[in-house]
């Protein structure tokens, strides 16, 4: 393949990392909490969306509205059951990154009790074809998937800069104290992120699916790099963290490319360790962090 | 010879020690199965696991992800090292413990001037590095083939002309066994020292620590190194038992069920860890005849009902009911325990909202 095929391909799948790991920055950002389960959610919005294939025969698109559905509900689910229970309790900031790690393990093997071990394909009918456009070749899914990743990255950052919401919740993200001052509901600023970044975690699992095969250990091998795109990002940096996806999906790339695909997380996870020893703020630094 | 006071304490010391001692030495001939025995083996090795993790996240207050990494270290480097290049067991053993100590004090420089989530994912993503080296390095580890024909330990004679005979899993439990109340007992020095006072200190408030002179930096390389050296040698002993490594024994579940092991029993006490770690090594076993899933749910749920609704684990339900019993008993107040009054893996502060 050409350095150029492997930069595309790279770039269609870090578009679609920036969507899981946008997820987790936006609820790092207004929350300061890690949400472990997060591509949990992700396994089984696929599941939910091969489920809406194979069972009830709806069309691919459809069943990557529900595959987001099932994704904004699990971040109301754990909200409400993980989240602010342990936020009225005011424990400290690492509690809910432990009872997530329990979440994500409960639900991994959850998935597997119900859905079994065998790896289930997710149906789509653009795998086949492929769009040629001179020397590069792109299959019809990678492209709707790189449409609709963009599109949905663009209409983050619009609702992000120009709502009355989007505004709020970065006011949250900044000093949710001054923003409860100022009148914003910061419980239901939290709420709203829970949903979006879960919603796109579960969209996530829908255009991901068919280029995957799905089982109840995939979302475990997207969380680390999406922790490694979130922290080489820039924790609670959304710009950070779309520039960094789309490094990582190009790393990962290239070195499945010209190497071997076992040394790509290697090479990523190097990344992570030296961003953290000598830029700890991500490569884009916002603020200076409390936390380092 | 002693005063009351000190024998009470001596007695209080000595004493968990010996029934430990007492129930290690009877359970081969009272636990006859080679599956309970077996099972009996990883838990001990668990003990150890979660006892030396539980320094670094009970006492220290960090909160590391990535423990199985020091164990698959600790268990490669003894099998590397007895295999192809025949050394002696004990050698390779201590070499073992010396190498992850090292990876563990190299990750601390890199990593502890961060806190909170950053070192997590600073540790989770030690973890997988690991792992892929395991899975990668084909020259050294054989990557997925793994390394088989790993030698037991050297029998060892017994004066009376029998010996323990490492063919047979009963040694194994002496050995494991032994060396859990070793690292026990060495753990419990450490905690109950001005060390100990040192890493609860950090944990406490790092700020007002370094004010008082403590140079927080070393004492928390320090717990990471001496976490990491005992999971690597337990790596040694693991793979000595087993006989074969693979490194899908070192995936990153592994350092989830030890932080579940040290959660559930009780962070930042002595005992907790212990108990959580043979409780959640040996009850999921008893469940494997209905499921292998139900085994890692009951570690899930576990995890995530101990956090939400009892933050000081077994121990603390423990006290919380002896405290009761005795108060309506005896109508006294109770002091609190010493060393259960920590509160879990990191201080409990309110936290500003932000």
């Amino acid at each position: 393949m050409t350095l150029l095929q492997l930069v595309l391909n790279g770039l269609v799948q870090g578009s679609l990392y920036v969507i899981v790991a946008l997820g987790l920055t936006l609820i790092f950002g207004v929350l300061v909490k890690i949400n472990f389960a997060h591509a949990e959610f992700l396994m089984l919005a696929a599941f939910a969306g091969v489920v809406s294939i194979d069972t009830f025969n709806l069309s691919y698109g459809v069943s990557v509205l529900v595959a987001t559905l099932v994704g904004a509900s699990l971040g109301v689910a754990i909200e409400f059951g993980i989240f602010r229970p342990l936020r009225k309790r005011r424990t400290d900031e690492l509690r809910p990154l432990v009872a997530t790690v329990g979440v994500s393990i409960l639900l991994q093997n959850l998935a597997l009790l119900y859905f079994g071990p065998n790896p289930r394909q997710y149906q789509s009918p653009y795998m086949q074809k492929t769009i040629e456009l001179g020397e590069l070749y792109l299959s019809y899914q990678r492209a709707i998937v790189f449409v609709v990743a963009v599109a949905a990255i663009c209409a983050l950052f619009v609702f992000l800069r120009r709502t009355a919401p989007g505004r709020a919740m970065r006011a949250v993200s900044q000093d949710s104290d001054a923003a409860s001052l100022m009148g914003i509901n910061v419980s239901r600023i939290v709420l709203m992120t829970f949903v979006i970044g879960s919603a796109l975690a579960g969209l996530g699992g829908g255009l991901l699916g068919p280029m995957l095969v799905i089982e109840p250990t995939v979302g475990a091998n997207i969380i680390v790099l999406s922790f490694a795109i979130v922290v080489i990002g820039g924790f609670g940096n959304v710009n950070g963290t779309v520039i960094a996806g789309l490094l990582v999906g190009i790393i990962e790339s290239l070195v499945t490319g010209y190497l071997e695909a076992g040394l790509s997380s290697l090479a990523i996870f190097g990344v992570l360790l030296l961003t953290l020893a000598v830029r700890p703020t991500g490569l884009i630094a916002e603020r200076v962090e409390q936390n380092v | 010879m002693f005063s009351s006071l000190a024998r009470q304490q001596w007695v209080r010391s000595s004493l968990p020690v010996l029934v430990a001692a007492v129930v290690i030495m009877t359970a081969p001939s009272l636990v006859t199965g080679s599956f309970w025995q077996r099972v009996i083996i990883l838990a001990l090795f668990n003990v150890v696991l979660a006892m030396s993790l539980n320094l670094v996240i009970g006492y220290t207050g960090l909160l590391a992800l990535g423990h199985g990494a020091f164990l698959g270290i600790g268990a490669y480097t003894s099998a590397v090292l007895t295999t192809t290049y025949e050394w002696a067991f004990w050698a390779a053993f201590f070499v073992a413990g010396i190498t992850a100590a090292a990876c563990g004090l190299l990750l601390a420089v890199i990593t502890l001037r961060l806190r909170g989530h950053y070192l997590a994912i600073a540790t989770l993503g030690f973890a997988v590095i690991v792992y892929q080296v395991l899975m990668n390095w084909i020259d050294v580890t054989r990557g997925p083939l793994g390394i088989p024909g790993i030698p037991t330990p050297p029998n060892i004679p017994l004066g009376n002309g029998t010996e323990l005979d490492f063919g047979l899993p009963a040694a194994h439990i002496y050995l494991a066994g032994a060396f859990a109340i070793v690292c026990y007992v060495l753990i419990r020095r450490i905690v109950n020292s001005p060390m100990g006072d040192a890493l609860r200190a950090v944990r406490e408030d790092e700020i007002s620590a370094k004010s008082l002179g403590i140079r927080t930096f070393a004492w928390k390389c320090f717990a990471f190194t001496v976490a990491a050296f005992a999971a690597g040698l337990t790596g040694s002993l693991y793979a000595g038992y087993m006989g074969i490594l693979e490194p899908s024994a070192f995936v990153l579940t592994v350092s989830f069920t030890l932080l579940a092991m040290v959660i559930v029993g009780g962070a930042g006490t002595l005992v907790g860890p212990v108990i959580g770690a043979l409780v959640l090594t040996i009850v999921p076993e008893a469940l494997r005849e209905v499921g292998p899933e139900y085994r890692m749910i009951l570690y899930g749920l576990a995890l995530t009902l101990v956090v939400l609704f009892f933050p000081q684990g077994l121990v603390g339900i423990g006290a919380a009911l002896r405290s009761r019993f005795r108060s309506s008993s005896r109508s006294k107040p109770d002091e609190p325990p010493s060393d259960s009054t920590g509160t879990g893996f990191a201080k409990e502060v309110p936290v500003d909202a932000s």
